[in-house]
């Protein structure tokens, strides 16, 4: 007779779990092609919107036709491509909850938070794959102005990574709602929508009022979208930069800090499987 | 304590509920401030699980089954008592307990959807860091029972719930843990892939020296693969024991059937007690408190009546368990 648990082991390569998503999505055409249709449609709509409204005006909210359709567009790519959608996969979180197979996360050799991130940067990795080539698509076809300079560029770059980490720490909060109430749906939607908006993704900030944008400056939501496009477009500075990457830093602290403490309630009173 | 060992010593689980009371007034005063009510699971269950054994744990659903094997597991945190799952306390070292154990819970697949099996298989893999090689020989000993290359190249949402339970059986043991829990791993299989688990599972155990946790309604499974039982009713062990003990709980014992050529005007057999009589067709069992074995009833049978035919019916374990629960 053997004796189990035994055997020698390799490093562990979770992060080899992000290929999920990849493979997910890659071996089901009918989702890629929708999604490039959507995406396709969406972008052409917003480009032909956006210089329509621009027909009798040169510059509005302090943003010339170029800058509006640019950043309009690069905030279509970013709320197609931002999340990818595991709702027929049965992959939500919400719905592991309700399955009872999140059971798993937590008997694996892997933290469920560490998990989650894994799976994460897999959606990301597949998103930006796709916004890449959507973004050179659109910069080939002159719909998308380059950066006024490499710094503007490199500013802008930079503040959209760490508007990534805001926007992952968001997603990190709804998510986890699951674990006090599986009935979170309408939540979800609320928050997508927040997101959406006072990110600047359905339009530009500019062109909100003042006491709009004055209120979103205590939100992180703006800090996802709006600060790296309107460095790539040039409508803040570079030397907005120090200021900018502070907020973020500060929203990116919190939230990060705010949600370590909330993955370790959740794992406190995960209760699945009827018990 | 050695590998392969679960203690579990005054385990005890209370969820807090809600109480959501009928009507609009009712609903809004519970959204100010809502009545939570305890609700006890688990109550002070102990037992121990030495290595290479194979407990089944039984219980009506609510019992408290489900709880207590995902405390085990780790998955949720006792409210009381103690666990130790290979020296280890799985809720307080999640990641240490998840290589040393195994986890199938029935009809809840840890395979993704859209993957194939054999995809989900190598995720974990690598998630539990397997070398090419271990994972190449483990698939081989799965495969000799659980004859997985025949299916696991097709999408886990295509497989049948046979064929799903079989890959989550290899997930489970993939990284070769020396516990494995099962909670209700045949729930709503046919005969035929019932029975290859089993041999799968009696495999494990004899060959590969593994512990098992299971639990099931199916009493069969029982029968065939537990030499030891726990009965856990209202979250407390009410019987911890061999199989076969069972019985002596249950109050059910063997009955002999006989066939005389006569009836006797006076049926008094030392030990036995008449259950039954119909013509010529006689029932007999054990009286209370005694000790008479089914040999020994057979021979004194025949020496105090004219038989011509009898037989001897041990009672299922199905009937067994209802009654002790009765009890």
């Amino acid at each position: 007779m053997t004796t189990a648990g035994g055997s020698p082991r390799s490093a562990l390569l979770p992060w080899r779990g992000m290929r999920i998503t990849v493979i997910t999505e890659l071996t089901q055409p009918v989702r890629y092609v929708t999604q490039l249709t959507m995406i396709v449609t969406q972008l052409a709509l917003t480009y032909w919107l956006w210089r329509a409204l621009y027909a009798g005006v040169k510059v509005s909210a302090g943003l010339d036709v170029t800058q509006a359709t640019s950043y309009a567009l690069l905030g279509v790519l970013y709320v197609q491509l931002r999340f990818v959608d595991r709702w027929s996969n049965g992959d939500t979180m919400v719905q592991l909850m309700f399955e009872g197979t999140i059971a798993y996360w937590f008997v694996r050799p892997v933290s469920p938070r560490r998990w989650y991130l894994i799976r994460m940067c897999g959606d990301l990795g597949y998103g930006v794959a796709w916004g890449l080539g959507a973004y050179l698509a659109c910069r080939a076809a002159g719909a998308i102005a380059g950066p006024p300079s490499l710094a503007a560029g490199g500013a802008a770059l930079l503040t959209l990574a760490l508007g990534l980490v805001i926007t992952y720490y968001l997603q990190v909060i709804v998510d986890l709602m699951c674990f006090w109430s599986t009935v979170n749906d309408n939540a979800v939607v609320a928050v997508q929508f927040a997101s959406t908006l006072l990110s600047g993704a359905f339009a530009p900030l500019w062109f909100f009022p003042g006491w709009f944008q004055r209120a979103n400056d205590f939100l992180p939501f703006q800090s996802t979208l709006n600060t790296p496009l309107s460095l790539y477009v040039g409508r803040l500075p570079v030397s907005a930069l120090p200021g900018q990457l502070a907020v973020q830093a500060g929203w990116g602290a919190g939230l990060g800090l705010f949600t370590w403490w909330l993955w370790r309630r959740a794992a406190a009173r995960v209760t699945v499987l009827g018990g | 304590m050695p590998a392969g060992t679960i203690v579990a010593e005054g385990l005890t689980k209370v969820f807090h509920t809600v109480a959501r009371p009928p009507g609009v007034g009712a609903a809004l005063k519970s959204l100010v401030r809502p009545e939570r009510v305890p609700k006890v699971a688990v109550d002070g269950v102990s037992l121990r699980v030495d290595p290479g054994e194979l407990l089944a744990l039984l219980g009506p659903n609510g019992a408290g089954k489900s709880t207590t094997i995902k405390m085990l597991c780790g998955i949720l945190t006792p409210t009381g008592g103690r666990v130790e799952v290979n020296g280890i306390t799985p809720h307080q070292d999640r990641i240490a307990n998840a290589r040393q154990i195994g986890a199938v819970f029935g009809q809840r697949s840890q395979l993704w959807r859209d993957l194939t099996a054999r995809q989900s298989l190598e995720v974990l893999r690598d998630m539990y860091g397997l070398r090419p090689a271990d994972y190449r020989m483990r698939i081989r000993e799965f495969n000799r029972i659980l004859e997985l290359e025949e299916f696991w190249d097709g999408r886990a949402r295509q497989l049948s719930l046979g064929q799903r339970v079989r890959c989550d059986l290899a997930a489970a043991l993939l990284h070769d843990p020396p516990v494995v829990f099962l909670d209700e791993p045949t729930i709503g299989m046919d005969v035929v892939v019932k029975e290859q688990v089993r041999e799968f599972l009696r495999d494990q155990v004899r060959q590969r020296g593994r512990t098992v946790l299971l639990t099931t309604h199916d009493m069969t499974e029982v029968a065939k693969l537990a030499e030891r039982v726990a009965l856990i009713d209202h979250g407390r062990v009410v019987y911890d024991g061999k199989t076969a003990g069972l019985r002596d709980l249950a109050g059910v014992t063997w009955e002999a059937h006989v066939t005389v050529e006569t009836v006797p005007a006076v049926i008094d057999v030392p030990g036995l007690r008449l259950t039954r009589s119909d013509g010529p067709r006689l029932s007999f069992a054990p009286v209370e408190g005694g000790d008479l074995t089914p040999r020994h009833a057979v021979r004194r049978l025949i020496e105090y009546l004219p038989v011509t035919d009898i037989r001897v019916q041990e009672p299922d374990l199905e009937d067994v368990v209802r009654q002790a629960f009765r009890r």
